[in-house]
């Protein structure tokens, strides 16, 4: 389904959790919800040809308070890309893990869990994965209080 | 039985010095490295490997197996995951061993220099024989370093 | 009675990976993948590098491909920055990538015939590369990591003669490249050894959100440069290929007859190469705002998610890797089939460790 027409359903189902929907170039589309929202967004994206997952990465916002996770999705049909997000608390950020409705998200949600500390609820498998093995817990590298220091 | 006799034999002879120069010539001119590729200069020894710059004049071949190995190519990276791993590979070696450092990376972090995950230098985990530096280094650089190698070891190490 | 056994760290497969399997004799009854091993923190730096410093180092998460990772990079860069490079640019750029892509290629099919035995095709492979190599660094300089190509356009003119070497090597490869199909592909041995293993159905790659070649060996016709194309490929002549059987046999052919395309492809761009200047001045700092850029690379789709600050280095880079996405084929994929079937799997999804970890 193009993008167009996936921006009006959206629109229509979805307009109880929706913050923010736009497109942002020709096959571009960018969608924000909230985080109780996310599993109704990401059935009706897949159930409407978007069923190829690309990425999941998280931004951390300091200054706002917030950690935002963006899920990237194409649909090999209509060849376009939407971006789902949604943007979780930053003392306590979880939401619940999109796995079943996208299998390949697994190695990409451990990997986001382990940089910036997003614990998805559901995920089989949160543990170490590209740190070493006695890398500090609760310490998290992709965090902006995370500062890189020049080994001497 | 006991073998001291045979021992005292053996080390008086391998003293001496035409033999101690034949085994010296013996081991540098086949030298068998492990299968150690982290990446970045990789491409840089499958040239090596190839026809064009081919190192088997020298004598060296890659070989699987850990315990018939005597160098070690330790080019890339050296993560502090990897490092202790790193050490368990050269124990294992057997004895005489040597080890090259290829690389701005293996020599000092290079390009990684303040990162969170990388150690600066691999001769914090392995003593190393010869640097070759660049990024990556050209096959005949490492070529040049392989030949230093080869002196060194004639020269009695 | 399975037994955990230790695919370890060190194997005669190249790079660094723990693959930790529960065997019951010699079928290996179900896989789990231990990486980071290289991992140096891409993402981490990319915010202490200004935009320009950050072109070499990307070049290095994976330098088999160098020049299609860094166009990858500097597209995203000059999306969020909203400038357009010169024609004369885009074609240069053009040629710069797919000769990466044909360097790729080359290497992977070089390895996958280290594992049936047949080193003689991969020393064949390897001195054909060093042809290639050779016309990169007359282009750029250098022979693994061009950076080459940088936000605004590239960084020099092709220099006199370039052309016609160019052609004298291509037109041998296009010959050659037909030596190795009857060296390989027609041979019995390599026939049994890849064909029929490692089978990935159309909707199982599509669900593990599998890309580029490995994508189109499982029967789905997509390639971003002809859906999505950027740079001069809406310009440009070349057939996507698709395979139906989705195993060994079928991505190692992929991989072949993309080498022919990419031939061609570069063919036509020397000779529509237009004139003009081969650069545009780029803005001091990089605006607000995010956007999402993709290209296809040698191993399949490389996505950049980059988030600008206002500043000259950017807030937050993403750097979304096809070998991470291969990864999790490979995982599936090694299940209920017997041990040595593992290295023809591997080699087959062409995974380097160095993508992965970043």
């Amino acid at each position: 389904m193009d993008v167009e027409r996936l921006l009006e359903e959206i629109k229509t189902k979805l307009s109880d959790v929706l913050v923010e929907a736009k497109i942002d170039r020709p096959r571009y589309a960018s969608i924000k919800v909230k985080p109780e929202g996310m599993v109704k967004a990401a059935t009706l994206l897949k159930e409407n040809g978007f069923n190829h997952p690309l990425s999941v990465s998280g931004v951390d916002y300091p200054d706002r308070g917030e950690v935002e996770v963006v899920y990237h999705v194409s649909c090999l049909d209509s060849k376009s890309l939407v971006a789902l997000k949604t943007a979780l608390p930053r003392g306590q950020p979880s939401m619940p893990s999109l796995r079943e409705i996208w299998r390949g998200v697994h190695f990409h949600e451990r990997e986001t869990w382990e940089m910036l500390g997003v614990k998805f609820e559901g995920h089989p498998e949160l543990k170490r994965f590209l740190l070493q093995e006695d890398w500090e817990e609760g310490v998290y590298p992709l965090r902006k209080e995370f500062k890189l220091k020049p080994e001497s | 039985m006991s073998l001291k006799p045979i021992e005292r034999i053996r080390t008086k002879i391998s003293c001496w010095k035409p033999i101690k120069d034949m085994l010296n010539w013996g081991r540098a001119w086949s030298l068998w490295w492990v299968h150690y590729e982290t990446g970045c200069c990789c491409p840089e020894i499958m040239s090596l490997v190839a026809a064009r710059f081919d190192h088997e004049r020298l004598g060296a071949i890659p070989f699987p197996t850990l315990r018939e190995c005597d160098l070690i190519i330790i080019e890339g990276v050296v993560t502090k995951k990897m490092a202790k791993r790193l050490r368990m590979i050269y124990d294992q070696m057997p004895d005489p061993k040597y080890v090259i450092a290829l690389g701005d990376c293996a020599i000092t972090g290079g390009f990684w220099w303040d990162s969170y995950s990388v150690v600066q230098g691999v001769d914090k985990v392995v003593p190393v024989d010869v640097y070759v530096p660049g990024c990556p280094p050209r096959p005949e650089q490492i070529l040049q370093g392989f030949r230093l190698l080869q002196k060194k070891i004639m020269e009695g190490k | 009675m399975p037994i955990r056994v230790a695919w370890g760290i060190q194997h005669p497969m190249s790079g660094h990976l723990t693959l930790y399997l529960d065997v019951d004799g010699d079928i290996v009854l179900n896989t789990e993948a231990d990486v980071g091993y290289t991992h140096r923190g891409l993402e981490k730096i990319a915010e202490y590098r200004n935009f320009i410093q950050y072109v070499p180092v990307i070049e290095r998460a994976c330098d088999f491909d160098a020049s299609n990772f860094a166009l990858g990079y500097v597209r995203a860069v000059e999306a969020l920055m909203g400038i357009e490079v010169p024609e004369r640019a885009k074609y240069l750029r053009v040629i710069a990538a797919e000769l990466s892509r044909i360097m790729s290629h080359l290497y992977a099919q070089a390895l996958l015939s280290m594992t049936g035995g047949f080193e003689t095709m991969t020393v064949w492979s390897a001195n054909d590369r060093e042809l290639i190599l050779d016309l990169l660094e007359r282009l750029s300089g250098a022979r693994v990591t061009h950076t080459y190509i940088i936000p605004g356009g590239v960084r020099a003119d092709i220099p006199k003669g370039f052309k016609e070497k160019a052609y004298d090597v291509l037109n041998y490869l296009e010959r050659r490249i037909w030596d190795y199909y009857k060296m390989l592909f027609q041979n019995k041995t390599f026939q049994d050894r890849t064909m029929g293993v490692g089978v990935l159905s159309k909707q199982d790659a599509i669900e593990l959100g599998i890309t580029g070649p490995n994508l189109r060996a499982s029967g789905v016709d997509f390639d971003v440069r002809r859906d999505d194309p950027y740079e001069a490929y809406d310009k440009l002549d070349f057939e996507v290929v698709v395979e139906k059987e989705g195993d060994s046999y079928a991505r190692a052919l992929v991989r072949f007859y993309e080498i022919a395309q990419s031939i061609k492809i570069i063919k036509q761009a020397l000779k529509d190469l237009p004139e003009g200047p081969i650069r545009c001045k780029t803005p001091p700092m990089l605006p607000r705002g995010e956007t999402y850029t993709r290209i296809e690379s040698g191993r399949g789709e490389l996505g950049v998610y980059i988030v600008g600050s206002g500043t000259n280095k950017p807030y937050r880079l993403k750097i979304s890797a096809p070998s991470f996405r291969n990864l999790a084929g490979l995982v599936y994929l090694c299940r209920d089939i017997p041990m040595g079937d593992i290295p023809v799997i591997y080699y087959s999804l062409d995974i380097l460790l160095l993508d992965v970890d970043r």
